[in-house]
């Protein structure tokens, strides 16, 4: 006679694990991403950089351009397509992120100044973003670039962000480490330089490395994962 | 010593039973290939898919870390209660060796302890995945997918009749072993880092 007690249990852990992922799946994928619209305040401009006002282009964007040859992003759901290049001045890093003619974007200086934004992307490969603050971003895409101008705190920059493919391109981890709640935000360049910052409880830092392969990152004797940031 | 195990009816020891019955390697051979398969298919599902990074929380936890240190050590405290109760039942407790009731506790507080650690393994592997950056992370992923693998191959050797009497003490006590180690690498280190929260 075989007992049937220790399969049950085995199965009965199954059974519960299975119901676990299945949450986790269904939760899991929506508090990724921008879902969370946590962009992070923007903290006041405290550090005005070193190469004085941005070239504040009156002219807008070259988005005028309607001419249906820009390379309109994927119109195939699924794809994404993640750009990240530094602002002209080369004092701030900036990645997009475009799938299903949505798009989310980053700024972020490496120290104290970032910013989410999030908006639509255009049939001509156009996009106007949105942040918090007021933040914006007017870009469009052309010949595999996304070329525009970012405004962040009530500063402009024009950026030129080239292709990025893995491990380049946008990251992004949310926590609570011992009650404090952490936004972290990383742009990985094509070169692997890394823009990062993280804010504990709305205070902005420089953020550490991320493992660019496995997104692993160490805050606060914590180890988070940053994941790549779809819209 | 001589007693046959209450809580084991078909797993007969020191071993005068070993004469009839073939015993088939089969009976072997399923919980091992089992527990190899289960092992290694964890460490392979960590290591290939994407870190979900954090996934669930409990309301009055503070963190996913918090949770799943709690419930850790809720899963390692019946792993006390199993071990204390399968000496009773090996008639190593004076006193105790035939109280009815260590059958059902010891088969119940494993079941919990089980329940306990699986959501605490699914979210690990789910939200983190099998990672190898620091030893005690390292050894934390390795022994963590060993243990299901380990527990497997219990619950299926308890199914088998006549097995050698040493075999099911120490698969137990390697199962037990490898939890405290998870438990250690863990819960205990994240109790230390940060306090004993919730």
């Amino acid at each position: 006679m075989k007992r049937s007690g220790p399969l049950y249990t085995l199965l009965a852990g199954l059974l519960l694990a299975a119901v676990m992922l299945s949450l986790n799946a269904t939760t899991g994928t929506k508090s990724s991403g921008y879902g969370s619209g946590g962009a992070a305040s923007v903290p006041p401009p405290s550090s005005p950089a070193t190469t004085g006002p941005p070239p504040s282009s009156a002219a807008p964007p070259p988005a005028a351009s309607t001419s249906p040859t820009a390379s309109a992003p994927p119109a195939a759901p699924g794809p994404e397509s993640v750009y990240a290049g530094r602002t002209d001045d080369d004092t701030a890093a900036v990645s997009i992120s475009v799938r299903d003619k949505k798009a989310v974007a980053y700024y972020c200086d490496g120290r104290t100044r970032e910013s989410w934004l999030k908006g639509n992307v255009e049939d001509d490969g156009s996009m106007r973003l949105t942040g918090s603050n007021g933040a914006t971003l007017e870009a469009t895409t052309r010949n595999g670039k996304v070329e525009g101008e970012v405004e962040v705190t009530d500063r402009k920059q024009e950026f030129s962000a080239a292709k990025a493919v893995k491990p380049s391109g946008l990251y992004r981890a949310t926590n609570e480490v011992r009650g404090a709640k952490i936004d972290g935000g990383w742009i990985v360049l094509q070169d692997g330089r890394q823009v990062g910052i993280f804010t504990r409880d709305g205070k902005p830092s420089s953020a550490p490395r991320i493992d660019p392969a496995t997104g692993a990152v160490a805050i606060d004797n914590a180890w988070l994962t940053a994941r790549p940031v779809t819209p | 010593m001589s007693n046959v195990d209450p809580n084991a009816p078909t797993a007969s020891f020191p071993s005068p039973a070993s004469g009839h019955g073939r015993p088939g390697p089969a009976r072997y051979l399923v919980p091992v290939l089992v527990a190899a398969a289960v092992a290694v298919g964890l460490g392979a599902y960590g290591k290939i898919h994407d870190p979900a990074g954090t996934a669930f929380n409990l309301a009055g936890f503070s963190s996913t870390g918090a949770v799943k240190s709690w419930l850790a050590t809720a899963a390692f405290a019946f792993a006390l209660v199993q071990v204390v109760s399968a000496l009773g039942m090996y008639g190593r407790l004076p006193g105790l060796r035939d109280a009815p009731w260590l059958p059902p506790v010891h088969r119940w507080s494993g079941r919990i302890a089980f329940l306990l650690a699986v959501p605490v393994a699914v979210h690990c592997l789910y939200g983190l995945g099998f990672q190898t950056f620091g030893s005690r992370v390292m050894w934390h992923s390795l022994a963590g997918c060993f243990f299901f693998g380990a527990f497997s191959a219990k619950m299926l050797l308890l199914r088998s009749e006549r097995l050698p009497g040493w075999l099911l003490p120490v698969v137990g006590g390697l199962v037990f072993t490898v939890l405290t180690v998870i438990w250690l690498t863990s819960a205990l280190w994240f109790f230390r880092t940060f306090g004993v929260t919730t």
